[in-house]
């Protein structure tokens, strides 16, 4: 009740404002100026001077071939390396929690590749999946399964199929922790008394861990569906969009915009339309994991 | 910067110069970002490709109209290197210093295989191909490499064919973009590649010092600045330097550099006693032994200059050339380097890709 009285309400303003001060002015002023430079023309001609064009940002941004090649790749991106984070880190959650021993250098193993740079990782990756990387390499003067080098990199499906392999293998530690501290929180009667009606482990997982740990899983599908589309740093380490713009996703298209060619009104009118669609697609998965919980 | 910075405030007393350093490739976007703010500099170093945008910014000085001893100062500078201030009729930057793409060649592999140094675009051709193939170890080798396709690096051999990319004043490109000399060059870089004898642009290629040094990349063209990286990673590695190879339009590499420039609402008259005070004999000469090829005639013929490792550049800077200094350069860079890559990766049909894009190009050259 104390918390009521005047004084106290000005100490937890106080105590908040720096919080809601950085938030301010470097989350929402900056999303705030960069909707109102999506309607405007700014570019090297204009920097200094901006004429308003009303949706010709936008009209640009959905015609452009190559954002909507960014665009499929970046849902492709999110479509395969989402489920696959999800489904091998809830794999390691569930087998991490059955063993009696180990279970923290397991987690740590696990957890390591999450906390690695992903500059790093990226280049790791280019130089294993390089046309004179290791793979190649192995596969070819080790195990002799081709005579030739596959260039690996050097196609729109190659390069992409190397950045999900990468954003799986690196968000697969992320899942394990979340899935595993659901894991441990659902009640072990469920189980127990599962285990006296005649359930087998399968019938287990399916009937009590599955639908015990649905929040859970909204979370972690909600948080990485916005990862996929923020991918980024490996795209642009990997193949940096090449060739000829094939592998691009909608950020690095964005930067390219942006910075290479200056075309800042089209970048910022590009960044709404993937907010617009990642709020539409938030929104539906809510929507859907509540309906499957009212059934 | 620590001899002339002090030098300069001691000659103009009353002037401290606020030197700030930027990483280079962030320097272009920290410009566009202070332009919007209000907050430039009085005084940059640019590099020669962004002047015409930041002259369509309207941010730069036109120094010709503005200084009434600019024709003295720039008559000391090299003609070639002036041109890259030169934008819509006015200079808007002065030439700071220059470089310039030659022939590097792997010693070893020239004189095993009894060829002499290529002079012309046709022996190059033949020494790739023979240079190509596989080496003792049963690796790939390949005779000429270029890390991207942008104009950067393949505008040297169309112009030395005899292509362009525009007419003389930037204002259009078909019938120069699509000329039958371009286009053969294109066409020939891409046989190149399908037969193995070109490469390094992909991204699963061996990065280009890397290639150079190990044997993989018999030749290239590389500027002043691969002989330092060389002579770190590979110190042990024997290449050499020639001309960069001249076809039926000459021998014409492509010109590097960076200017200096004014901004717009700073201090005037210490921006252009800094800059004439850059241009100057003396400071050429200082920046000389840092390995900046300097634009001072009379500083060119220094004993610091010709000493230098950069000599071998000298010859070719005087017959290089500015890429096109229009503001919509880096967007036809783009187009090019797309359309290039097609041609030359995918096989697709020169005459018809570059008949499109010279149709593209000439849109943005009046926009």
């Amino acid at each position: 009740m104390e918390l009521r009285t005047g004084r106290n309400k000005r100490q937890v303003a106080l105590l908040l404002l720096p919080g809601v001060a950085m938030f301010a002015i470097f989350t929402i002023y900056p999303i705030v100026k960069l909707f109102f430079m999506s309607f405007l023309q700014w570019d090297f001609g204009s920097m200094l001077s901006h004429s308003f064009v009303g949706l010709e940002n936008y009209k640009a941004v959905l015609g452009d071939e190559t954002f909507r090649i960014a665009f499929a790749n970046t849902i492709i991106y999110t479509l395969v390396t989402v489920p696959g984070q999800m489904i091998l880190g809830l794999m390691a959650a569930v087998f991490i929690n059955a063993i009696p021993r180990f279970r923290v250098s397991f987690r740590v193993i696990y957890y390591i590749p999450v906390i690695t740079s992903w500059v790093i990782v990226s280049l790791v990756f280019r130089y294993v999946f390089n046309t004179e990387g290791m793979l190649n390499y192995v596969l070819t003067n080790v195990l002799h399964l081709t005579d030739s080098y596959i260039a690996w990199l050097d196609t729109r499906w190659g390069g992409l199929s190397v950045a999900m392999m990468l954003g799986i293998w690196k968000g697969v530690g992320w899942n394990m922790v979340v899935f595993l501290a659901a894991l441990q929180s659902v009640p072990q009667e469920l189980y127990e008394s599962a285990s006296i009606d005649g359930c087998g482990s399968i019938q287990k997982f399916f009937k009590i861990t599955l639908p015990s740990i649905r929040p859970t899983i909204l979370f972690a599908l909600v948080m990485l569906t916005i990862g996929g589309f923020n991918v980024f740093t490996s795209v642009k380490m990997i193949t940096g969009g090449k060739p000829m713009h094939q592998t691009e996703t909608v950020l690095t298209w964005m930067y390219y915009k942006a910075f290479n060619t200056g075309e800042f009104g089209y970048a910022a009118a590009l960044s709404f339309v993937v907010a617009v669609t990642l709020i539409f697609l938030a929104v539906l998965q809510f929507k859907v994991m509540k309906n499957n919980e009212a059934n | 910067m620590n001899v002339l910075i002090p030098k300069f405030e001691e000659e103009n007393p009353g002037y401290k110069v606020n030197a700030v350093s930027h990483e280079w490739a962030e320097l272009h976007d920290k410009i566009i970002v202070n332009a919007g703010s209000d907050s430039l500099p009085d005084v940059a170093r640019l590099d020669i490709a962004w002047v015409p945008e930041f002259q369509k910014m309207d941010i730069l000085v036109p120094l010709d109209k503005e200084m009434s001893d600019f024709s003295e100062v720039s008559g000391n500078l090299l003609d070639s290197a002036m041109s890259t201030g030169f934008v819509k009729g006015n200079y808007y930057a002065m030439a700071l210093n220059t470089n310039t793409k030659i022939l590097f060649y792997n010693e070893q592999a020239l004189a095993d295989a009894g060829i002499a140094v290529p002079q012309t675009m046709d022996e190059l051709y033949a020494a790739a191909a023979k240079l190509s193939g596989t080496n003792a170890a049963g690796q790939q080798v390949w005779g000429l490499n270029e890390p991207a396709l942008s104009g950067w690096n393949i505008l040297p051999y169309i112009w030395s064919n005899g292509g362009a990319i525009t007419n003389e004043d930037y204002t259009k490109a078909s019938g120069y973009l699509n000329s039958a000399a371009t286009v053969d060059t294109v066409k020939k870089f891409a046989d190149m590649y399908k037969k193995g004898q070109f490469t390094g642009f992909n991204s699963g290629d061996i990065p280009m010092t890397d290639g150079f040094g190990t044997g993989r990349y018999m030749m290239l063209l590389e500027g002043p600045w691969k002989t330092a990286e060389m002579n770190g990673a590979y110190p042990d590695f024997k290449y050499g330097t020639g001309n960069m190879p001249a076809g039926s339009g000459g021998s014409h590499s492509v010109l590097g550099g960076e200017d200096i420039a004014m901004f717009k609402g700073g201090n005037s008259e210490g921006a252009w006693l800094f800059m004439k005070f850059m241009t100057s004999e003396f400071a050429q000469e200082e920046m000389a032994k840092c390995g900046q090829i300097p634009v001072n005639k009379t500083a060119l013929e220094s004993d610091t200059v010709k000493n230098a490792a950069f000599a071998p550049f000298l010859e070719a800077i005087t017959t290089a050339v500015a890429r096109p200094p229009v503001a919509s350069w880096s967007e036809i860079d783009n187009l090019l380097s797309v359309a290039v890559t097609d041609i030359i990766v995918n096989g697709a049909d020169a005459q018809t890709k570059l008949d499109a894009l010279a149709a593209q190009v000439d849109t943005l050259l009046v926009g």
